[in-house]
């Protein structure tokens, strides 16, 4: 709200307060505010608010080559910006009936995963720093920095790469490459024990993150959590082997899951895919040398490519959840109509209302982060 | 008869779907179907889709304009746990007025994606339990999404150029630093040096 629009109002006398989380808030990853009225220390209501981030992504790709909106879409979520390059890409080659060559989609699953442990490596810290721990969250950006400089070496941009397009990836990788991702991993691996010791099994934020913001089964299936939030309430889903895309199906992973569904299963939950991606990008780096051929399949010239009609919906598993992407063609040169389906979007504004109402303040931040809400794909 | 993974999947899913009058589906891949119905009997699908084929998961709501028809085309995008298919209920219902039901009442999530399409496209679901504004709180001009809502007339409109020229930055610029291009050099209607080479 702009403040010359604010006007104050007179409630009737009462011990309730108005608090206002952001729009620009630590406990939140980006812009996004929670208006909540608090009754001493407990929330009675809880009143998501978006739209800081609001860039009209889906009105430009309308405006767009098909080719184009690659540059637009990994700005739809920071934290994580492959899986919508990739999602994205895989809508585009189910239109125009393109098959991705092999070796391609062995790099698109390398970047994936990679992505996913930058992302979960970001969440630990901002997790842990709602709890007053400021040191994991240190590591955190320092340990994804790393990862950062193989997106850097790889495609040239650290954050947004705009390295997935339809057909395939814009360059093969460079001499060596495999060698210093596998040295990551093996650093990345090392750490592990590291935040064991400092984060996971901390007393402090055990008993800080227990019973924290619970959510059982039955709730997450009704309000439509998806991905690492939902595996925190002891279903057993995952996109990535359930409804498989590029060579997931050739890898073997398994889907970490716990039960108790509160903030600390989440962390868990986190804390162990970030092994099973670890695990995945492993047999990556030794597949890849023997997957030859190109990195591309042929498409016509990009400036003047014409997708046939119809409509696809093409789902990935990001580090969030399920993102979806539903593109339109109707036969022209720029999308008919793409609608973005970001996971955070259900977590960030009907989830998030329900587990805040009866939480303590103190908990508020902590529930925020600890379901990994990214606000940019709520306002799109 | 109810759906188990074990069945013969696509049979069994198209023989429960013939319960529905004039229904078409298509399967577009193993685990996409493609389901085209009259708008008034979207509700008996998303009963009989979640009270007996277990498709609990909404996926999204998709809103797509035909303004050459004159329709709006809504996409339910259903996603069942246990068979493991997307099924994408498509209908079709008049720009105007605009109105159709809400289906809060059996998925949650819908809310969401029913204020956002009331938001972008003007579209009002009957029943959804809030149809506020969300992200564009204080916009007041036509739904931004519709196809005849330009974005960049709307601008051009809207907003005249700020000719942003402070008293420190004169000194700057008097200095040759500064903004070096005027707001009178980057308008869209001034020739371009490239339009004058050709």
């Amino acid at each position: 709200m702009r403040p010359e629009n604010y006007q104050s109002v007179n409630h009737p006398p009462s011990n309730e307060f108005e608090l206002f989380f952001g729009p620009n808030h630590p406990g939140i990853e980006g812009n996004y505010a929670l208006k909540v009225r608090v009754n001493g220390d407990e929330v009675t209501s809880a009143r998501a608010d978006g739209g800081y981030l609001h860039r009209g992504f889906e009105k430009l790709m309308e405006g767009r080559l098909w080719i184009q909106n690659i540059a637009l879409v990994p700005r739809i979520c920071v934290p994580d910006p492959v899986p919508m390059e990739v999602c994205y890409s895989l809508a585009i080659e189910e239109l125009g009936g393109i098959e991705v060559p092999e070796r391609a989609q062995w790099i698109r699953v390398m970047q994936l995963e990679l992505s996913r442990i930058a992302a979960h490596l970001f969440t630990f810290g901002g997790h842990a720093a709602t709890t007053g721990m400021y040191t994991p969250m240190f590591w955190g950006i320092a340990d994804r920095d790393l990862i950062l400089d193989l997106f850097e070496e790889l495609s040239g941009g650290r954050v947004y790469h705009i390295f997935n397009i339809p057909g395939g990836v814009r360059r093969d990788l460079p001499p060596g490459y495999l060698d210093r991702v596998s040295k990551t991993l093996d650093y990345i691996e090392s750490r592990l024990p590291d935040y064991d010791n400092l984060l996971f099994t901390n007393k402090v934020f055990v008993h800080r993150a227990t019973g924290v913001g619970v959510l059982n089964q039955e709730q997450a299936l009704e309000w439509a959590v998806t991905g690492p939030n939902l595996r925190a309430t002891g279903l057993d889903f995952d996109v990535r082997r359930d409804d498989p895309y590029l060579v997931y199906d050739q890898i073997e992973f398994d889907v970490p899951v716990e039960q108790a569904g509160d903030a600390w299963a989440r962390a868990l939950v986190r804390r162990s895919e970030l092994k099973e991606s670890l695990r995945i990008l492993r047999q990556v780096v030794a597949k890849l040398p023997s997957v030859g051929g190109p990195i591309r399949a042929p498409i016509p010239n990009p400036l003047a490519w014409n997708l046939p009609a119809g409509d696809v919906y093409t789902r990935v598993e990001s580090s969030k959840g399920e993102l979806a992407y539903y593109v339109v063609s109707n036969g022209g040169d720029k999308p008919y109509r793409v609608h973005v389906r970001g996971p955070s979007a259900m977590h960030a504004v009907q989830v998030l209302e329900n587990l805040v109402t009866g939480a303590r303040i103190e908990d508020v931040a902590q529930i925020m982060f600890s379901l990994d809400a990214c606000p940019p794909e709520v306002d799109r | 008869m109810k759906l188990s993974p074990t069945s013969n999947l696509s049979a069994s899913l198209e023989f429960l779907l013939q319960e529905i009058s004039g229904l078409r589906s298509q399967w577009k891949s193993p685990r996409r179907l493609r389901v085209d119905l009259q708008a008034e009997t979207l509700p008996a699908l998303i009963e009989l889709l979640k009270g007996r084929a277990g498709f609990v998961h909404l996926s999204a709501i998709s809103c797509v304009d035909w303004p050459a028809q004159n329709e709006f085309e809504l996409v339910y995008h259903l996603w069942s746990y246990e068979v493991k298919v997307l099924v994408m209920a498509h209908i079709r219902i008049p720009r105007d007025p605009g109105i159709y039901l809400s289906i809060y009442d059996l998925y949650r999530p819908a809310a969401f994606f029913e204020r956002d399409i009331h938001e972008m496209f003007g579209l009002f679901f009957e029943g959804s339990p809030d149809m506020g504004k969300f992200i564009l709180t204080e916009w007041d001009g036509p739904p931004p999404m519709r196809k005849e809502f330009d974005g960049e007339a709307w601008v051009m409109n809207q907003f005249d150029w700020q000719d942003y020229q402070p008293g420190w930055l004169k000194d700057i610029e008097a200095k040759g630093g500064g903004i070096t291009t005027r707001p009178e050099d980057v308008r869209r209607d001034k020739p371009k040096p490239w339009d004058e080479q050709s």
